[in-house]
């Protein structure tokens, strides 16, 4: 029974003192779920919060406030910064539920590495939120803008860049962990996505933005942001942000226009497609083969074909090959002439297939990229017209 | 023959240490006393009790006093028969020997279930069970007849363990009625029951029924052995021997199963198992008693075995909700909000908002509130019943959330548990859950998710610590055994489980021979021929 006396002591304060230390009440926080990081005026960097208020964005609970509270404090380490913004916001501020984090474009221009090392450190901050940069603006006025449906600007980009990738690929679908692990691999460089503000930023931050049918200002995915280093050297339109995921084979779904005679054009849907790429050295070349295998249907055809022969399936699928050969091979050729970096991972897929001679190059990879030999093997077949065979437009009187 | 008959002597000492006739050891014997003497004994027995009767007779020429508890026998009969056959006297026939005492009882009162008893303590105590006692002059022995009243509960459904397929009936307070309804489901000479009577002052009778050459023998003894060593003055109910015959007192979790279904006491008899009824109570204890046996009920094997296997892994599933959901709530909403999806988590925090207490409080207040309103339900008349019904579900739910009290979510987490509560087939093991919840809850909000993780390690460990007359609790998953899996998480179907089980180590350990899944005939087209 002394024993028991002993052990009961033990285990009670090792309960009782150990406890409690992380307790955080639901009344005493707020959850932020996205933060922007600016080039600071005086210090490094100006970090902005957003907050959300919760009750706003319940339906059963919503009276019109603003749905969160944006908040920028100026400091030269994020780390220190995301305490410092309680000089201005009364409860704890949890960052578990962070969706997004917006860059604006000068201080990505400038590098970014170094405070992205506090966000992959820190044990609250998951790893898979989206990274976006805010092209032409400030990620501080990204945030402010207010939609209608989730409110806040974060959550909404978050659910809209997921639908786009899912549904058309504009998005690289970059979460933090996809831009490390660029940065560490060998042969490769990051991309991100990248936001601009469609209207006026300053009508954007008010609640009545969220009240129109056509807002003042809106968040609108723009383009696909390439880095050299931590560095951003520039941007690729969305239809190059597409092709770049068909590289990468990330593409889920997509849709393409295909000229099939003159002014005459067929919609196809991508469901199901595969990539796979083979590289190696040759002669201190890089020659690099991409086969891109896609089954389609068809949508939309103003063409004068009737899709009744299996020639017909065959001939289209034909045409839009060589329009995929042609844009997938301009988007890799704009990069390399026009940036120098391998974003594609072409290094990557070199280094796997080709280890001893990769070795070699791998100092000056992006400038072996630059001259690489790029061949693109497309082979796409219509399986399906809808739920139509002939088209009605051939009857119309 | 005569060293089978040493042998069943020598058993029969081991096994009725409490029987009526060595309590009785003690009292003085009757062929030292007269009838006066004899009468004013049991009157300084009895006091002044107005239901005990003593009525001076003479019979076969022989003065006699017959004796009984008014209250406790059947008047009617004792009119109509035994006053007519022992009234009158037979020609040439004294009542002098033993033997003459014998034969008058063979030719009057055989198949009667009469018994000679020559103890004075024996005549109390039969009196006590309903015997009248017939007291001849000059004899060393006294008749004994059973003439209880036989006034009972008629059977009804039983008022827990309800099932929708299976037999209606249930047991009652009588034991011989209990008896009887176990002897009828299972029609077989190997059903033995043996008598014990508990209880220093109450005096109840307490039988074990086993199946002779399929329960382990050991286990028997061993329930013998504990029911000897009862040593308490009263037995009211199935509860109190349970706790007395437990390997471990200090367990929230019952180490015996308790039934009010004959159907399912017969299918644990036929298992192997041994069944303590006790008079009075229409709660029959089954024993060895393993974790399993808690969550699979009769009316598993009476539908659809895939339906059977669904429901019960139902049960499991709602012991853990009951068990653990208000601890994860608190843990959750006060150490890990990322564990929540970004939606749910907003949609809390706006329910929460103007809450004035911590979650835990929040917990503790609702989860309390509800066991009062249970309790009360289950304690108060029925006639204020629905009161308490409608007054309980407007103050825990509606009342309590539109004040801010508590948050609406917290409405959903104490219904939640409240009814999966309810699902557990047997109240006591449901009230296991009861208890260590609020253990949960109250570690979980010092610690966390870990401290609910450490208790349910604890609890695992404490679980497998656990034996039933000496069959470890978690048996037969832990220790594991291939074949018993069978009836553990799913119920397979009948022809497939042909073994009892393992761990109770039984003297036949198969049921029935291997038959195989019943099927058609083979059609006219599919034969050879």
């Amino acid at each position: 029974m002394k024993n028991f006396g002993v052990i009961a002591a033990i285990l009670l304060a090792a309960i009782l003192l150990s406890g409690c230390w992380d307790q955080r009440e639901l009344g005493e926080i707020t959850v932020v779920t996205g933060i922007a990081v600016d080039k600071g005026e005086n210090d490094s960097y100006i970090l902005t919060v957003e907050a959300i208020n919760a009750t706003e964005l319940n339906n059963r609970t919503a009276s019109g406030f603003a749905p969160s509270i944006i908040y920028s404090a100026e400091g030269n380490s994020i780390a220190e910064l995301i305490y410092r913004v309680n000089e201005g916001i009364s409860r704890h501020l949890i960052y578990s539920h962070m969706r997004t984090l917006i860059i604006g474009e000068e201080l990505a221009k400038e590098g970014i590495i170094d405070f992205i090392d506090f966000l992959e450190r820190n044990r609250e901050i998951r790893d898979d939120f989206n990274i976006l940069i805010a092209r032409d603006s400030k990620g501080s006025d990204v945030l402010k803008v207010t939609y209608q449906f989730q409110k806040s600007t974060s959550l909404k980009l978050h659910t809209q860049l997921d639908t786009m990738m899912k549904d058309w690929g504009g998005d690289p679908g970059v979460r933090m962990n996809d831009v490390i692990t660029a940065w560490t691999a060998r042969g490769r460089q990051p991309v991100m996505a990248a936001v601009r503000i469609k209207g006026d930023p300053e009508a954007g931050a008010n609640t009545e933005n969220m009240m129109k049918v056509t807002p003042d200002a809106l968040v609108v995915l723009d383009s696909l942001a390439i880095f050299n280093g931590d560095k951003l050297v520039g941007f690729l339109t969305l239809e190059d942000s597409r092709n770049y995921l068909w590289i990468q084979d990330k593409i889920n779904k997509t849709s393409i226009t295909v000229k099939c005679s003159e002014s005459r054009y067929m919609g196809i849907r991508v469901y199901d497609t595969k990539t796979k790429i083979k590289g190696k050295l040759e002669n201190g070349k890089a020659d690099i083969h991409i086969k891109i295998r896609a089954e389609a249907y068809i949508e939309g055809a103003y063409c004068k074909d009737q899709f009744v022969k299996v020639k017909t399936y065959e001939e289209n699928g034909k045409i839009a090959e060589k329009q995929v050969n042609e844009k997938v091979a301009e988007t890799i050729k704009k990069v390399q002439q026009e940036y120098g970096t391998d974003i594609f991972g072409f290094g990557e897929v070199v280094l796997r297939q080709d280890y001893q001679n990769f070795n070699k190059v791998e100092k000056n990879w992006d400038e072996k990229f630059a001259e690489a030999d790029i061949h693109v093997d497309t082979s796409l077949n219509i399986r399906r017209t809808g739920i139509r065979t002939k088209s009605f437009l051939k009857e119309v009187k | 023959m005569s060293i089978l008959k040493s042998l069943l002597k020598m058993r029969k000492k081991k096994e009725y240490p409490v029987q009526v006739e060595e309590a009785a050891v003690a009292g003085p014997d009757l062929k030292n006393l007269n009838l006066e003497q004899l009468k004013e004994k049991i009157i300084a027995e009895f006091g002044s009790t107005i239901d005990l009767s003593i009525d001076e007779l003479k019979t076969e020429g022989k003065d006699a006093l017959l004796v009984y508890l008014t209250t406790m026998i059947d008047t009617k009969s004792l009119k109509e028969t035994i006053l007519q056959s022992i009234s009158g006297q037979k020609e040439g026939f004294h009542l002098s020997t033993e033997d003459d005492l014998k034969s008058l009882c063979k030719e009057k009162f055989g198949g009667a279930g009469y018994q000679l008893v020559e103890t004075f303590d024996e005549i109390i105590i039969s009196l006590l069970y309903g015997n009248i006692i017939i007291l001849f002059k000059d004899m060393e022995k006294a008749l004994s007849l059973s003439m209880a009243i036989g006034e009972d509960r008629s059977i009804t459904e039983p008022s827990t363990q309800t099932v929708i397929r299976g037999p209606k009936d249930g047991f009652v307070e009588s034991i011989t009625t209990n008896v009887s309804l176990l002897r009828r489901r299972i029609k077989n000479r190997n059903l033995r029951f043996e008598r014990f009577i508990i209880g220093s002052e109450t005096n109840t009778t307490v039988y074990i029924g086993y199946m002779d050459g399929i329960a382990n023998e050991k286990i028997v003894e061993e329930v013998r052995k504990r029911l000897g060593k009862i040593k308490v003055n009263a037995i009211f109910e199935s509860g109190n021997i349970e706790e007395l015959i437990a390997d471990k007192a200090a367990t929230p979790f019952p180490l015996a199963l308790n039934s009010e279904r004959p159907d399912a006491v017969a299918s644990n008899l036929l298992e192997g198992k041994i069944a303590i009824l006790i008079d009075g109570t229409p709660f029959v204890l089954v024993v060895p008693a393993v974790l399993v046996d808690f969550f699979s009920i009769a009316e598993d094997y009476y539908q659809n075995f895939m339906m059977g296997s669904f429901l019960r892994i139902i049960r499991y599933v709602s012991f853990m909700i009951a068990l653990i959901t208000p601890s994860l709530y608190v843990g959750i909403l006060t150490f890990h909000h990322e564990l929540l999806p970004t939606p749910l988590l907003l949609g809390i925090i706006a329910q929460r908002e103007g809450v004035p207490f911590p979650a835990v409080i929040e917990v503790i207040l609702m989860e309390v509130t509800f066991e009062i309103l249970r309790e009360a339900g289950v304690r108060m008349p029925r006639a204020v019943g629905q009161t308490v019904s409608i007054v309980g579900a407007l103050v825990i739910g509606q009342a309590a959330a539109e004040a801010g009290i508590i948050s609406n979510i917290m409405v959903i987490i104490v219904a939640i548990t409240a009814i999966a509560n309810f699902v557990s087939p047997t109240y006591s093991f449901a009230a296991a859950a009861r208890l260590l919840r609020f253990l949960l809850i109250i570690v979980s909000s010092i610690l966390g998710l870990y401290g609910v993780l450490i208790v349910l390690v604890f609890i695992v460990a404490h679980l497998s610590s656990l034996r039933s007359f000496g069959i470890p609790y978690l048996s037969p998953v832990a220790p594991f055994i291939i074949e018993q899996q069978k009836d553990v998480f799913f119920r397979f179907p009948i022809w497939s489980m042909r073994k009892r089980p393992a761990y109770l180590k039984t003297q036949n350990p198969e049921k029935f021979p291997k038959t195989g899944s019943p099927s058609p005939p083979p059609m006219k087209g599919d034969q050879p021929n």
